[in-house]
């Protein structure tokens, strides 16, 4: 049941999708793996939109070189947690839903625990073994996963459904070189604002998903692509899930 | 007979968006990026690694539809086809 304040703080978006979608995102829960660039975007729009439980989780402590990007975090901010930060900001932006901050490295001891009763992960993270960790126990857990990534003024998007769409490890079954990557905040803005927009379709059954596709976005050119992508039949991580257990939930 | 060539992220900032090859008949892509590495040393050192093969995490596409497995060095191009060359990006 929404509240006053939430009928009248979503009315405009409610034009599009009415109570019961309201209602659809009021009760998800969402974890977002990381409060850096592209998850401080993707958390504010998911806060703003109300969905209904936001688990916000990273290690990190602000430094001043974060803030070219990470939009939750402020020059005062410096020597905080990210955690912390975030929280504080999207409790402000929306006081109608519940903000979960957990400061914690991810790794396959901590992550489980964090990711088995979510809904929806959001794949923010800034390197490859964390995001392999995420896809491995969203195929385990059947959660779907928002995957986005950034390097300067070029980002990818796509959409994994666990057992309905190609997984992360179908697409990239190698990751990158570790680099220090060059990075400009309208990049991790919009690739984190298309998860964001992944999130909520999602949980309110409209539109397309981005599953089995990969959009590049070169922001030099102003271009967004596609590449058409399928599951592997011998991926280690989701050739054996035939079905998707959250089909149910849609 | 010519190929295009269509960079992406990195791979675009070393050899532009787009180019074309002109390459002799029954050229494979091995070939393609081979003759892009002789252009360009950016180019050799974020497409091979250090034996030769094509680095493992680089995407290829061929008229739009991905080539993987073993034998995408070794598939042979086209006059007309557009080969894609994508590297991941891995920041957030």
């Amino acid at each position: 049941m929404l509240s006053q304040n939430e009928l009248e703080r979503y009315g405009r978006q409610m034009m599009l999708f009415g109570e019961n979608g309201q209602e659809k995102l009021k009760s998800a829960r969402v974890v977002i793996a990381g409060a850096g660039g592209l998850g401080c975007p993707a958390a504010t729009y998911l806060a703003v939109a109300g969905i209904g439980h936001l688990r916000i989780i990273d290690h990190d402590t602000v430094e001043r070189s974060n803030l070219n990007r990470q939009i939750l975090h402020w020059d005062k901010d410096i020597g905080v947690s990210k955690t912390s930060s975030a929280g504080e900001k999207l409790m402000a932006i929306n006081p109608d839903i519940e903000i979960e901050v957990v400061r914690v490295t991810l790794d396959e001891e901590t992550a489980p625990d964090l990711v088995s009763d979510a809904d929806a992960i959001v794949d923010a993270m800034d390197n490859y073994p964390t995001r392999y960790l995420l896809n491995h126990l969203a195929c385990k857990f059947g959660i779907p996963l928002f995957h986005g990534a950034i390097r300067g003024f070029d980002g990818q998007a796509t959409t994994i459904i666990p057992g309905k769409t190609a997984c992360l490890s179908c697409i990239f079954p190698k990751a990158p070189p570790k680099e220090i990557f060059p990075v400009i905040g309208v990049t991790p803005g919009i690739i984190g604002m298309i998860q964001a927009n992944e999130v909520l379709k999602y949980f309110l059954g409209i539109g397309d998903q981005l599953g089995n596709r990969l959009i590049i976005w070169d922001g030099l050119r102003s271009v967004l692509e596609t590449i058409q992508v399928e599951r592997d039949p011998s991926c280690t991580e989701c050739s054996h899930i035939t079905s998707n257990p959250l089909e149910k939930v849609k | 007979m010519n190929v295009r060539i269509k960079a992406f992220a990195r791979f675009r900032e070393i050899i532009g968006a787009e180019n074309t090859l002109d390459l002799e008949e029954g050229s494979s892509v091995l070939g393609a990026l081979k003759s892009l590495s002789e252009r360009s040393k950016d180019f050799r050192d974020a497409c091979f690694d250090i034996d030769g093969t094509i680095a493992s995490h680089v995407v290829l596409m061929i008229n739009g539809k991905r080539i993987s497995g073993s034998d995408r060095e070794t598939v042979v191009l086209h006059d007309g086809d557009e080969l894609a060359i994508f590297p991941p990006v891995a920041g957030g």
